[in-house]
């Protein structure tokens, strides 16, 4: 019979090893959070991935933020490095995990805001708050400024203040992409989604363009915006500031902007999030008491 | 030959040709279906990774509840691979049925991950969730099914592309082994046909080079065909036959060279003239191969030209013609020196030298010196005519008999010429040797006579004397001029009778040294002072005891020279093949007057003190020896005595 002393020195090296092998295999988990097709998501987001590896010769992975919900959960259990969060979850994220704005890429037009857009079949009645009682609506996640608080804000606004016994059906879909094709194949009756997923697709997909209309537009918000830990070495955090800010000036960054469908990367700051303040006071939020589960 | 060697390489290029281009062909047709098989076999692991990746990603959504954690990576992974996998499928060419096939398990792929993506991203109550993951499921489900349904395409098209493949390559093979032997077997009879057809001409050709080696000109090969060989064969005939031709006309000319030379030497043996002509005829004949020659020469009584010899006897020639003087010359004009042919058609106008009745034709050759015409030569009567050949060899023929001719008269003149010096020669001798037996009668007579003239004197003093004192004073004068008397006759005689040599082998300086130290009594009371320079010589071979009198007497002269004393060098050398021996006074040297005659019998200039014979002696000895003695002298600072003998052998 061993002594439990040897366990315990066995455990402790068993412990070091493993911190080794970690050290070995270091690397930069970054979260996305599913705006549209997660694997073609993940496939406009790899270049960029590969150009971070390469510039800071550290790896940096993505990797899919399953349900918007979750996302700060799985930030801390997962112990994400950072994550390219939308103007909700950018917030949750400075309040719940003191985590720093970096830099939002700017789109390929120049600008660098998006809206929130409620949109419903053309074929539909639906034209306004009041045509959308009784009726399917499919919001992306209770986590996002522009796939649900500010729909919820509109539909306060229109004194609708229980949605549950106002609609027949209300449902999350997780990503912009899904609540557009929701309502496209005709799962939901009202959808609403971020303007730059919904152009994105538009682009693609015409028929979204002849067969949904969008019947309330937000004011700008600011995209998708990197957001790191400010736990993470501020060299690192700064360098990777001074990559995202300065990639669009060589040849190798461009071409990763070009299949992120942006023009250049632009510094993010606090202030970039204050209509979130506005929209959640309508939609009567409080966000660092939010349950957004 | 150059033909069929061109369309033999060219067959042979030609085999070789369809040989490489057979192989290349099925080795491109080998590698093509080996390349189709390892494509399929590709295709088949790309389909099983395909199988892996979607039962990977079903397994992960059968196991993951509603929230998607670290296994939505290896979802979005093999998703992703399984998209990248169908494109790369895609890209490549297919028939219109698994391009279809391949679209649809596209379209059901896009499906997936749509179904898959809105399933991890709905936030929804657990049925909707389950019912998102039974459609993602199904459609995972479906993509499996038709994965294994196209394996069993692709395993079935695996199986025939690799039984055509296999057979495809044991087909080729065969085809190619069947090229390699028939190129092998071809180029063999193409190579043994082409050698047999090379080698049977080269060895035909060079058995006829060795005929024509071992001398047998004009032999010719049988070998003829329309090939290059069979030019050099002909040309070989040809060469053959002219060497031949050649080699028969090199033997005529060798023939008459031969006889030529022969006829030429007979006429520098010419001693008798009338001897010799009708040989040197006959020779003539023998080298133009004609009947007859006759010499025609110039009768200087009847200045006429006669027959002098034929090649058919003295009497025949006796019998010929005689040309005048006039015609020769005319003739010899018109033919401007040339030979004239007669036969019938040419030389008409040369009547006088014409062929006779019995001969056929005729050629006449001038003999002529710078001078004067000597004579002609006519040949006659030749089978098959004279040729500019046979002109050419008469006209050399004649030159020389003009030649020898001119010196036969030469050296007979040279004959009389020599019997009137030798007479000549004779009567002179015989002057000049009662002129010495005279001179030397008169030495002798003068020189006896004195003695004489005082015997005689005091011989007539005695008989009238009484004085028995002065007789005997007399008779002792009388006693010596006798002995006196006696030592001429004595040293006339020596000098008469040649003593015979003694030759032994003797070292010149040893005598040198004897003869010095035996006169040294001599030379002290002449107050000459001897100096040796004697040098290194080799043996001699001589009489030593004429030496030594030749050198004695040398010395005495020296000696006698210089009445008030001097300086005698004695020095030997050797030069090349002669022992130089050389006495030099300081005297009162020699007049040239006398120089001339100091070797002459009785000569001297010592009055009483010499009987003129002691030189003479000298010269005789040294010449006996095969030397020679020399003087130098000037008058006031002496003389040199130089003798030369030659060294031992």
């Amino acid at each position: 019979m061993r002594s439990p002393a040897v366990y315990a020195v066995l455990l402790v090296m068993l412990i070091c090893c493993t911190a080794t092998v970690c050290h070995a295999e270091q690397e930069i988990l970054i979260g996305l959070i599913p705006e549209e097709n997660i694997f073609n998501q993940m496939a406009r987001h790899k270049p960029l991935a590969s150009y971070l590896s390469d510039r800071l010769k550290t790896k940096v992975r993505f990797t899919i933020l399953s349900r918007y919900g979750d996302v700060m959960d799985r930030f801390m259990t997962r112990k994400m490095d950072g994550a390219f969060f939308g103007v909700f979850t950018g917030v949750l994220a400075m309040e719940k995990l003191d985590a720093e704005p970096i830099a939002h890429p700017v789109n390929s037009d120049g600008t660098s805001d998006v809206q929130s857009y409620i949109f419903v079949r053309k074929d539909s009645n639906i034209r306004n708050a009041a045509d959308m009682q009784g009726k399917r609506i499919a919001f992306v996640d209770r986590a996002t400024v522009t796939g649900y608080l500010f729909a919820l804000s509109y539909l306060k606004e229109n004194g609708i203040t229980d949605p549950k016994k106002y609609f027949r059906e209300i449902s999350f879909t997780g990503s912009h992409g899904s609540a557009i094709y929701a309502v496209l194949d005709g799962r939901a009756d009202i959808g609403t989604a971020k303007s730059k997923i919904f152009q994105m697709l538009v682009a693609k997909d015409h028929i979204i363009k002849d067969e949904l209309v969008i019947i309330k537009r937000s004011k700008n918000l600011p995209d998708t915006t990197l957001f790191l830990r400010k736990d993470m070495p501020k060299n690192i955090r700064d360098r990777i500031r001074e990559i995202l800010l300065s990639m669009h000036n060589d040849k190798d960054g461009r071409e990763v902007l070009h299949k992120l469908d942006a023009k250049m990367f632009s510094e993010a700051k606090k202030g970039d999030f204050s209509y979130f303040q506005e929209l959640a006071q309508k939609a009567g939020i409080t966000p660092r008491t939010y349950n957004y589960r | 030959m150059k033909k069929r060697l061109i369309y033999s390489l060219s067959l042979l290029f030609l085999l070789f040709s369809i040989g490489a281009g057979l192989t290349m062909l099925y080795t491109y047709r080998i590698t093509r279906d080996l390349e189709s098989v390892i494509n399929l076999h590709r295709i088949e692991i790309i389909r099983q990774s395909f199988v892996i990746n979607i039962q990977t990603v079903q397994s992960n959504l059968y196991a993951t509840g509603t929230v998607f954690g670290k296994e939505l990576d290896t979802i979005v992974d093999n998703v992703s691979t399984m998209d990248d996998s169908i494109h790369n499928c895609k890209s490549c060419h297919h028939n219109r049925d698994m391009t279809e096939r391949l679209n649809n398990v596209d379209n059901m792929i896009q499906q997936y991950k749509d179904a898959i993506s809105y399933l991890v991203t709905s936030t929804a109550n657990e049925e909707r969730i389950e019912r998102l993951k039974v459609v993602a499921v199904g459609i995972g489900d479906s993509l499996l099914s038709k994965t294994q349904e196209m394996a069993t395409i692709a395993d079935a098209t695996l199986r025939t592309k690799t039984f055509e493949a296999i057979n495809a390559i044991n087909k080729s093979r065969m085809i190619l082994i069947l090229t390699l032997v028939t190129s092998l077997l071809l180029a063999l009879g193409i190579a043994m046909t082409l050698t047999r057809q090379i080698t049977r001409p080269v060895t035909e050709l060079a058995n006829a080079a060795r005929m024509i080696a071992s001398g047998r000109l004009g032999y010719k090969t049988e070998y003829r065909d329309k090939t290059e060989f069979g030019e050099v064969a002909e040309s070989f005939n040809a060469m053959s036959s002219a060497l031949q031709v050649e080699r028969e006309k090199t033997d005529r000319y060798i023939e008459q060279l031969s006889g030529l030379y022969k006829v030429t030497i007979s006429f520098y043996d010419i001693m008798d003239i009338e001897q010799s002509l009708h040989e040197i005829c006959s020779n003539i004949s023998s080298i133009l191969k004609a009947d007859r020659t006759t010499l025609i020469l110039l009768d200087e009584e009847q200045n006429a030209f006669r027959p002098a010899a034929s090649s058919q006897g003295q009497e025949k020639a006796a019998s010929d013609m005689t040309i005048s003087m006039q015609d020769v010359v005319e003739m010899y004009q018109l033919s401007d020196g040339m030979p004239v042919i007669m036969d019938g058609e040419t030389g008409g106008e040369f009547h006088s030298i014409a062929p006779g009745p019995e001969e056929k034709n005729a050629i006449t050759a001038w003999m002529v010196t710078k001078e004067n015409i000597l004579g002609m030569i006519r040949v006659s009567s030749k089978e098959e005519g004279f040729s500019e050949e046979d002109s050419r060899l008469l006209v050399i023929l004649a030159s020389h008999m003009s030649v020898a001719m001119e010196n036969a008269e030469l050296y007979s003149n040279l004959q009389a010429r020599m019997v009137e010096l030798r007479e000549t020669q004779e009567q002179l001798i015989q002057s000049a040797k009662l002129a010495a037996i005279g001179e030397l009668a008169s030495n002798v007579a003068h020189e006896i006579n004195n003695p004489l003239t005082s015997i005689i004197g005091f011989t007539e003093l005695s008989k009238e004397d009484d004085d028995i004192e002065a007789i005997r004073k007399s008779l002792d004068i009388i006693e010596k001029e006798s002995l006196r008397a006696r030592d001429i006759v004595k040293q006339l005689l020596n000098f008469a009778r040649k003593k015979p040599l003694n030759l032994a082998e003797i070292m010149i300086n040893d005598i040198i040294r004897e003869v010095i130290s035996f006169s040294s009594s001599q030379t002290r009371m002449g107050r000459v002072k001897v100096i040796e320079e004697l040098g290194e010589l080799p043996p001699a071979a001589g009489d030593a005891d004429q030496l030594k009198q030749v050198f004695l007497n040398l010395i005495t002269n020296s000696i006698h020279a210089m009445p008030d004393g001097g300086t005698l060098r004695v020095a030997t050398s050797l030069m090349g093949e002669y022992i130089l021996t050389t006495f030099s006074d300081t005297g009162h040297g020699i007049p040239e007057t006398v120089r001339q005659r100091i070797f002459e019998p009785f000569f001297t200039t010592k009055k009483e003190k010499g009987t003129g014979l002691g030189l003479s002696i000298s010269y005789r000895i040294i010449q006996d020896h095969g030397g020679r003695i020399d003087v130098e002298s000037e008058e006031g600072k002496g003389t040199t005595f130089i003798v030369r003998l030659p060294k031992k052998t």
